[in-house]
């Protein structure tokens, strides 16, 4: 399936890009997707999908937006 | 008495004098420093109901036991007075090597007061105070002050100082230092003006007492070690704040179009990574290993540190988003010493009443040249708009009529900060109770209404989260005057700070020690507001209207068709006085006051307004 991922903040530099058109395997969780990215377990972070915060074992759908960002706590 | 000097340095610019002032080791146990020890000043000694911009008023800059001792992150200093903006008591913090300076020379706290006959240079060099001329710097900006001063003293001293912004007294203008740090949004950079102070610079000389200086020595500059360490590992400073911008668009929380719209196709043109891709220098604090200060040339080839407020509210707020442009605005505030929150949200407030028809001028949304223009008018309070706009968003909307005042960004007239709250319902409670106005430094729930998918909820756990935040940011690194960096964005232990600040005490405190000293220091600031508005009601801790405006829902996006409810916002808000000891409205009762130690204080509010 096609989703769209957006990386965010220094993220970005562990990933390798900061936005992607990517091809996944269906049915694939959140959590994969970041294992999949490359972010290690223990790296804190926030994963949003279409705007609202998925859960680590919700899987993801054809067309999706998901965004993968540090937790940040203002500037 | 170990930690404290022990003294303020008290200074009159009427009559040109000054004295060192001992202050008790119970004083310094009761307040602690920084954002304490100026809401005690303030208001023991400054009358409710004077003119801001008088010579009644008081210019305070207040530091705290660990300030100037190398430990993370402890290079700022808190500046306060009576806002011009707000009407009460108004503050900020700033880093500035008057942190250390200061203690060095043997002071916690300068206190000024009065009115210079000229424009003056106020400096302090030990036990020497001169009041020198600074005629030939009145009518210049930031930069050229501070190159004037380090030209004379060289760049090792501390230094304060205001723009023209604050020379004219616009309700925004902010105390400036080293290259781009600035603080005091709600004008206190405005108090300096009023009273001709153009500048201020330290020099100290002095061990700072310490319980075991050689304890805090390894303690303290090996934790510097630590969170530089940490950092690097995170990578949080190579985009810094303005990683945020991304965030805030992606979950619609970011301001565009005078916080019409929630996220923009184009904002990704000014976000983290175009910001450190544009990088030629980075600034930070004294005594900061994590410096933060992402600086670009703007589009005149200027040096300009960027953060993210800066950016979402002087770009996308104003839809403009060539970073070189965006850049120029920031440039500009920093010169003229205005707030770039305040200025931000003002001029977005300027066009969005043009096109709504309450005011006529040509300034039109996306207009960067134009905006230029009206940023200088405002510094200079130039012309009937440079006046208004100077005023702040308020007074604006008050004189243009029109039902705008639903649409100026504000809460008690200070502007709100960069997150767009019209379905983020803790986060405007978190400005609508921030008790000096919508400042995001008092509490910041964004990250833990998405994360834990909580965006829809109103309950007691947003106004629960708000006040442990609020102990924690506005209140411990306020008083103890440290930067939240270390601790929010890398994950630096709280307990640490207690560490540091028993080490230097001599003291055994722990947190529950610092909770109760920052629940003081809101009910303190409340006081201050009863007490100069004495008809206040929960309606001071309302946010903006238009958040709650169905007709300005999003018609597309993450939040479409939602805003904010006032029923269960008004609930949420009695959650939080129910939770902190505060009546309905929203002022501490006697019980909450006495148990916090403030008998005396709440005997001299009653003189003004009844307590519950």
């Amino acid at each position: 399936m096609n989703i769209l991922v957006k990386i965010i903040g220094p993220l970005i530099y562990t990933v390798g890009f900061s936005e992607k058109q990517m091809d996944v395997p269906a049915g694939m969780t959140a959590d994969e997707l970041a294992s999949l990215l490359g972010i290690p377990k223990e790296r804190s972070r926030i994963m949003t999908r279409n705007g609202a915060a998925v859960a680590p074992d919700a899987r993801l759908a054809e067309g999706d937006k998901v965004a993968v960002s540090p937790i940040y706590s203002g500037g | 008495m170990h930690g404290w000097t022990g003294y303020f340095l008290r200074v009159d610019l009427t009559a040109k004098t000054w004295q060192k002032e001992s202050f008790t080791e119970e004083f310094a146990h009761k307040w602690v420093g920084g954002r304490g020890f100026a809401v005690k000043i303030l208001y023991d000694e400054v009358k409710p109901g004077i003119d801001p911009l008088g010579p009644e008023n008081k210019f305070v800059v207040a530091l705290g036991p660990i300030s100037g001792i190398p430990s993370p992150n402890t290079g700022k200093a808190v500046v306060a007075a009576i806002s011009p903006l707000t009407g009460f008591y108004g503050d900020g913090n700033l880093g500035t090597r008057v942190a250390e300076q200061l203690r060095k020379a043997g002071y916690d706290a300068l206190i000024v007061e009065g009115r210079a006959e000229r424009p003056t240079l106020l400096s302090i060099e030990d036990d020497k105070v001169e009041f020198l001329p600074a005629d030939e710097v009145w009518g210049q900006g930031t930069y050229a002050c501070n190159d004037w001063i380090y030209a004379k003293y060289g760049k090792g001293v501390g230094v304060l100082n205001i723009g023209q912004g604050g020379e004219s007294m616009a309700r925004y203008a902010v105390v400036r230092s080293l290259e781009g740090r600035a603080g005091g949004r709600p004008g206190i950079g405005a108090v300096m003006g009023s009273k001709r102070l153009k500048a201020v610079v330290v020099k100290g000389t002095k061990p700072i007492p310490q319980a075991d200086p050689e304890a805090m020595k390894i303690l303290g500059s090996g934790d510097l070690r630590k969170v530089g360490q940490i950092d690097k590992q995170s990578g949080w400073s190579i985009q810094s704040t303005t990683g945020v911008l991304p965030f805030c668009n992606e979950v619609a929380g970011l301001p565009v179009r005078n916080f019409r719209k929630t996220h923009h196709p184009d904002a990704w043109k000014v976000d983290g990574e175009r910001c450190n891709n544009a990088r030629v220098a980075t600034y930070g604090c004294p005594t900061c290993t994590m410096r933060c200060g992402i600086t670009i040339h703007d589009d005149e080839g200027r040096e300009s540190e960027l953060d993210y407020e800066n950016v979402a509210l002087l770009g996308p707020n104003l839809e403009i988003f060539g970073l070189p442009q965006v850049g120029a605005l920031n440039y500009l505030c920093d010169d003229y010493g205005l707030d770039t929150m305040s200025a931000g949200c003002t001029l977005s407030f300027y066009a969005d009443a043009i096109d709504h028809g309450a005011a006529s001028g040509d300034f039109r949304f996306g207009d960067a040249k134009r905006a230029k223009e009206l940023l200088g008018l405002a510094a200079r309070r130039e012309g009937p708009i440079g006046n208004l706009l100077a005023d702040g968003s308020l007074r604006m909307a008050r004189a243009f009529g029109h039902g705008s005042e639903a649409y100026a960004m504000q809460v008690k007239g200070l502007e709100v900060a960069a997150y767009n709250c019209k379905f983020i319902p803790g986060q405007a409670l978190s400005f609508g109770v921030a008790p000096i106005g919508a400042h995001h430094r008092e509490a910041w729930i964004i990250t833990f209404e998405i994360k834990h998918s909580t965006r829809e909820s109103y309950g007691p756990e947003k106004a629960a989260k708000v006040i442990e935040l609020q102990r924690i940011r506005g209140g411990l690194f306020e008083f103890i005057v440290a930067c939240r960096f270390p601790w929010i964005e890398n994950g630096w232990p709280l307990e640490n700070y207690p560490k540091y600040f028993n080490t230097v005490t001599g003291l055994n405190w722990g947190l529950d020690d610092m909770w109760r000293v920052a629940d003081r220091i809101y009910a303190m600031i409340k006081l201050h507001y009863l007490r100069q508005f004495p008809d206040a009601d929960r309606r001071g801790d309302y946010p903006p209207a238009i958040w709650f405006d169905p007709t300005n829902a999003d018609t597309e996006g993450p939040i479409t068709g939602k805003v904010l409810e006032m029923d269960k916002y008004d609930g949420m808000l009695q959650h939080y006085y129910d939770q902190r000891g505060y009546d309905r409205r929203g002022i501490p009762t006697k019980a909450t006051l006495l148990s916090l130690g403030l008998a005396e204080e709440a005997a001299a509010a009653e003189k003004f307004a009844a307590l519950t």
